[in-house]
């Protein structure tokens, strides 16, 4: 009991000393993991779509060997980027350019930071978004033709909407991820939570205490987040019930169809 | 007669060695209502997807209008906004509601306005008898109901001709009662109609046109006098002995 007493006037001590230090790099934690996640989806949703392109033996030899080559190149990059650690990519991405320019082009450590996690997000979401389309059911494409819409109306408008929301659940694993993972990225110095704790354990040599605290609020982050996308996940189901139209649906064609106030409708 | 809408030439659809169609050729003008009957297997699904370009022929060609359908302007989608399709499997948006699965196609492909696009949307879920529930997402119908949707998804096209696969195959008796009248109306009002279906007595009573299916090739094509009452093809009589003894 006394050694937990110390640990927790340790951790007291130690975080009325450098809360704001803790506090900035939460701050940075979470700016690069929200903003990279984001950058992630839209790179992977845009491989995933590259990826699912029909190409039939019937399409004009320009357009398939372009294809052909496109895809190939999304193919090598997710198999690059998902078959790496980050820590090598980052060191990678941010020593090459001094090194071939011999020191006269350096990157920003933050941009840096941001470009390697949204890379490698993407790498995986290319995966993933892949898999979502291909788990939409065909008909859904076949009565999408079947009203004259083509691939791009398809996609933008029937199979992506179904896709995102079966892929919410893995969008969150990735942003969970990115959350704990991008605390690798002090290795080139971008100073994000881990930083702050390896900084703050260097000045006072409390090495638990800080340990404590840091894990405390990692898991803050992540659970936060994981209620929010299951927020998110609920607002994209829509209402679980829905009301008879009981009045004329055709004496008023605009704006009337809506009978019960949206607040009411919600049947959870 | 007037020039037909549709002319199907020598096509031909094989999957890998197997031939699905052999050498089949029809045409369809206004007003026709074309009952596809036949055997499980015996290619009436694979020629309707053939006309709407969902399978690519292996060979012969379909005439849309005197225009082979691989040279049109706009390509496949244009044409299939002039030639509507109803599933067997409904394929409603299961992202949208009924109304708005009736809209999307308006907008977004034959590039109408919000309101025209909803008061047409309006009165064809009116005519297929499902006002009430335009607000429903699909997968809180009947299939009956989707059934019904998906037939005023196709007609909010304003299509010229109606390509129907099987639309009461997965559906229970009252279902098929329900969707059958739905097409009755339609055949009354004089559309273009094209149905693959198992529905003999819809076949006899609403039909202009019967086609016979067996394995690939048109056995025997007529007006349902022709073939239910005189049945020239020894198959067309073996597959109509079975439903005339029930």
């Amino acid at each position: 009991m006394n050694k937990l007493a110390e640990l927790w006037s340790d951790i007291v001590t130690c975080w009325g000393e450098s809360s704001s230090q803790y506090l900035t790099g939460a701050l940075k934690t979470l700016e690069l993991a929200v903003v990279a996640t984001a950058i992630g989806c839209i790179i992977g949703l845009g491989c995933g779509i590259i990826q699912t392109i029909p190409c039939s033996k019937n399409d004009n030899i320009v357009k398939r060997i372009f294809l052909g080559i496109v895809k190939a190149i999304v193919r090598i990059y997710v198999e690059v980027f998902r078959g790496t650690p980050m820590i090598i990519q980052a060191i990678f991405i941010y020593y090459a350019l001094p090194y071939f320019s011999n020191g006269a082009i350096n990157l920003e450590v933050t941009f840096a930071a941001y470009l390697v996690v949204s890379i490698n997000t993407g790498a995986y979401m290319a995966e993933t978004v892949r898999g979502g389309i291909m788990s939409i059911d065909i008909g859904q494409t076949e009565g999408a033709k079947s009203i004259g819409m083509n691939h791009f109306k398809t996609m933008l408008y029937v199979i992506l909407p179904q896709t995102i929301r079966n892929i919410i659940p893995q969008i969150g694993n990735n942003l969970i991820i990115n959350v704990k993972d991008t605390s690798v990225m002090f290795v080139i110095g971008y100073a994000e939570l881990f930083a702050a704790h390896k900084a703050i354990v260097g000045a006072k040599y409390i090495y638990f205490p800080s340990a404590v605290i840091t894990l405390t609020i990692y898991l803050i982050m992540t659970v936060v987040f994981s209620l929010l996308l299951r927020l998110w996940e609920k607002k994209m189901d829509g209402p679980a019930n829905f009301d008879v139209a009981t009045t004329d649906t055709l004496a008023h064609t605009s704006g009337t169809y809506s009978f019960v106030k949206k607040s009411e409708r919600r049947g959870r | 007669m007037s020039e037909p809408i549709l002319q199907v030439n020598h096509l031909s659809k094989t999957f890998g060695k197997h031939e699905v169609l052999k050498d089949i050729d029809f045409s369809v003008n206004t007003g026709d209502v074309i009952s596809i009957i036949g055997a499980s297997g015996s290619g009436k699904s694979t020629l309707l997807r053939c006309i709407n370009l969902l399978e690519t022929p292996t060979s012969g060609e379909v005439i849309y209008h005197g225009t082979n359908i691989d040279k049109l302007k706009g390509g496949a989608s244009a044409y299939r906004s002039h030639v509507g399709m109803v599933f067997q499997s409904f394929n409603l948006f299961n992202n949208m509601t009924a109304l708005k699965n009736c809209i999307i196609g308006q907008t977004k492909v034959l590039g109408k306005s919000k309101a025209e696009a909803k008061k047409a949307a309006l009165h064809y879920l009116g005519k297929v008898g499902m006002a009430p529930y335009i607000n429903a997402k699909p997968s809180q119908l009947s299939g009956g109901q989707k059934q019904r949707v998906a037939i005023a998804r196709a007609l909010a096209m304003n299509p010229e001709v109606l390509l129907f696969d099987e639309p009461t195959s997965a559906l229970d008796p009252q279902m098929v009662g329900e969707v059958l009248e739905v097409m009755r109306n339609l055949a009354g009002e004089g559309l273009t109609m094209i149905v693959v279906t198992h529905e003999m007595a819809f076949a006899r009573d609403v039909s202009s046109r019967i086609v016979f299916m067996a394995d690939g090739v048109i056995c025997e094509e007529g007006t349902p006098t022709d073939i239910f009452e005189n049945p020239k093809n020894e198959k067309t009589k073996e597959f109509l002995s079975r439903f005339l003894s029930r």
